[in-house]
């Protein structure tokens, strides 16, 4: 933009190029320049090994964990399992609960509060009480990861659920519809998009819940792994779970995100 | 956090009024039912890993005397409001000039909402090694765990003032500072006050997973180490102050965004 104009910035339509590059170019570039510079600072000799590890070192370590039985075994297979069981169970859970507080106006006062303030309350300091109940085995890791992704599921679900038309619910009723009907044909469908968001946000939550537990406290599982290879000073391995762990949920939260996006009828 | 979540809890704060009885009558109920059904459960497990209420209640009140435990409370209480005081103040000032600008904005968010969606607390021996363990570490990472939502939030809010808003400022040509201070500060509000409430709960899980992995002090550390005491009363009673100490200020910042809405909010 060579002659300067008096519309400020803010009010001239968006550039499609700063630079002749577009906003992914730049996006790319931030990316690349990020990397690139913690690759040098860690190469500089400014650092100790101990302290980081040039990122070239973590990708080829974490593509190598990749090959090791172990790790796939105990820690990726489980830690995937785990969030998958979580992630189902706060799906069916969030979406029942969400349809019963939409049906029933007592059980939607009793439970609105809670699920208003239930992100604010640090659920993992129930963690403990549940390992000494249940052990240290997959059942409160389970348990916390559903409780912790359910209350989001609820929250969308029931905003999906609350925002039927109701022009439909009295044709529904005009029809003379049973509640399973309504629920199939009318409710479900029409408060897709607001469940799938809700997914999409409880697989994230369970990703988060099943890793910060194994990380605090577990035998094994990808957390765990992070944790031993720090507690052990195994600086190169620690970095290599590091990224092995952000890959992973970033790839699940993308594939989920692509899945569900192809059900959702707002955006065909 | 994406924008969508971010508008639910708009919509999640408003409390509907039904006529009849007050609306604090449900949710009580439900936490008698749920504590009745502790109480009896406990006594007929009869377990030494399972305390009733009044157990815990009795070693909280215990621990409440001891100056070691309130020393970790205040400790806790202190860094919480340090972190979270900067990540409001830093996230919604840098929010705010990034979202000025779509095209930058566009560039920059896909790598702040892929750093948001991974679990952060494996970030967390990072800060250990280059902060050592202490307030400066738990602090940061307390820091970290709030300041990216409270920044996403605010970089969609200062997208989303009104174009029309804007455009009247450019043809009063008004200054850079007093646009910022008359139209896009007055128009984000709601928003910050949504942000703020939500970054209260996610410094919170922040600060307490940091103290549950590694700390000399602070609550979380005290839930772990009566883990390894078996001490479960003490924990439930702990889970039981963390739950108010979380609560009180959440509900303060509901009502707080409750008014700053009933004023600001631009109803289109």
């Amino acid at each position: 933009m060579t002659a300067r104009s008096v519309v400020p910035a803010y009010v001239r339509p968006t550039p499609a190029r700063v630079a002749g590059m577009p906003a992914r170019g730049w996006t790319l570039v931030l990316l690349v320049v990020m990397v690139a510079s913690l690759e040098l600072y860690a190469r500089s000799g400014a650092v100790s090994r101990l302290d980081l590890i040039p990122v070239s070192e973590m990708a080829t370590r974490s593509i190598e964990l990749l090959g090791d039985r172990d790790f796939v075994v105990d820690a990726l297979l489980r830690s995937a399992l785990l969030i998958c069981v979580s992630f189902v169970a706060s799906a069916l859970v969030g979406v029942g609960v969400a349809y019963a507080m939409s049906r029933y106006r007592w059980i939607h006062r009793a439970m609105k509060p809670y699920v208003n303030v239930f992100y604010a309350l640090p659920i993992f300091a129930l963690y403990p009480v549940m390992v000494v109940m249940f052990g240290t085995g997959m059942v409160p890791i389970i348990l916390l990861a559903t409780l912790f992704s359910v209350v989001i599921v609820i929250a969308n679900s029931l905003v999906g659920f609350e925002s039927t038309p109701p022009i439909v619910t009295k044709l529904a009723r005009s029809l003379e519809m049973t509640p399973s009907q309504q629920l199939r044909k009318i409710l479900l469908p029409s408060a897709l998009p607001d469940i799938l968001a809700g997914l999409k946000l409880g697989l994230g939550y369970a990703i988060i819940a099943v890793l910060a537990t194994e990380f605090i406290l577990a035998t094994t599982g990808l957390g765990q792994v992070v944790n031993r290879a720090y507690n052990n000073f195994n600086t190169v391995d620690m970095y290599a779970g590091i990224v092995f762990v952000s890959v992973f949920a970033l790839l699940a939260n993308l594939t989920l995100s692509a899945a569900l996006s192809s059900f959702d009828w707002r955006r065909r | 956090m994406n924008a969508r979540s971010v508008r639910e809890s708009h919509r999640g704060a408003s409390t509907d009024r039904h006529p009849g009885s007050p609306a604090w009558a449900p949710p009580l109920v439900l936490a008698g039912l749920i504590v009745i059904a502790w109480a009896v459960s406990s006594s007929l497990a009869d377990s030494a890993v399972y305390p009733g209420p009044a157990e815990a209640l009795e070693s909280l009140w215990s621990d409440l005397s001891s100056s070691r435990f309130l020393g970790s409370v205040v400790d806790t209480a202190r860094v919480l409001l340090l972190s979270y005081g900067a990540a409001v103040v830093i996230g919604s000032v840098a929010g705010m000039m990034l979202g000025l600008s779509a095209f930058w904005s566009g560039a920059a968010l896909p790598l702040v909402y892929a750093l948001n969606s991974i679990p952060k607390i494996v970030l967390y021996p990072i800060f250990l090694l280059f902060l050592g363990i202490g307030d400066m570490s738990r602090g940061s990472f307390a820091f970290v765990s709030g300041v990216l939502p409270m920044f996403l939030i605010m970089v969609e809010a200062t997208a989303g003032v009104s174009r029309l808003h804007l455009k009247m400022s450019a043809s009063l040509g008004m200054s850079r500072w007093s646009l910022i201070r008359r139209i896009v500060v007055p128009s984000v509000l709601p928003s910050l006050a949504a942000g703020m409430r939500l970054c209260f709960g996610l410094t919170l899980i922040g600060l307490l997973l940091a103290e549950m992995f590694s700390g000399s002090s602070g609550l979380g550390y005290e839930l772990l180490r009566n883990l390894s005491l078996a001490r479960v009363e003490n924990i439930m009673g702990q889970v039981l102050l963390i739950g108010v100490l979380a609560l009180v200020p959440t509900l303060a910042l509901q009502q707080l965004e409750l008014r700053i809405r009933r004023r600001y909010e631009v109803t289109a």
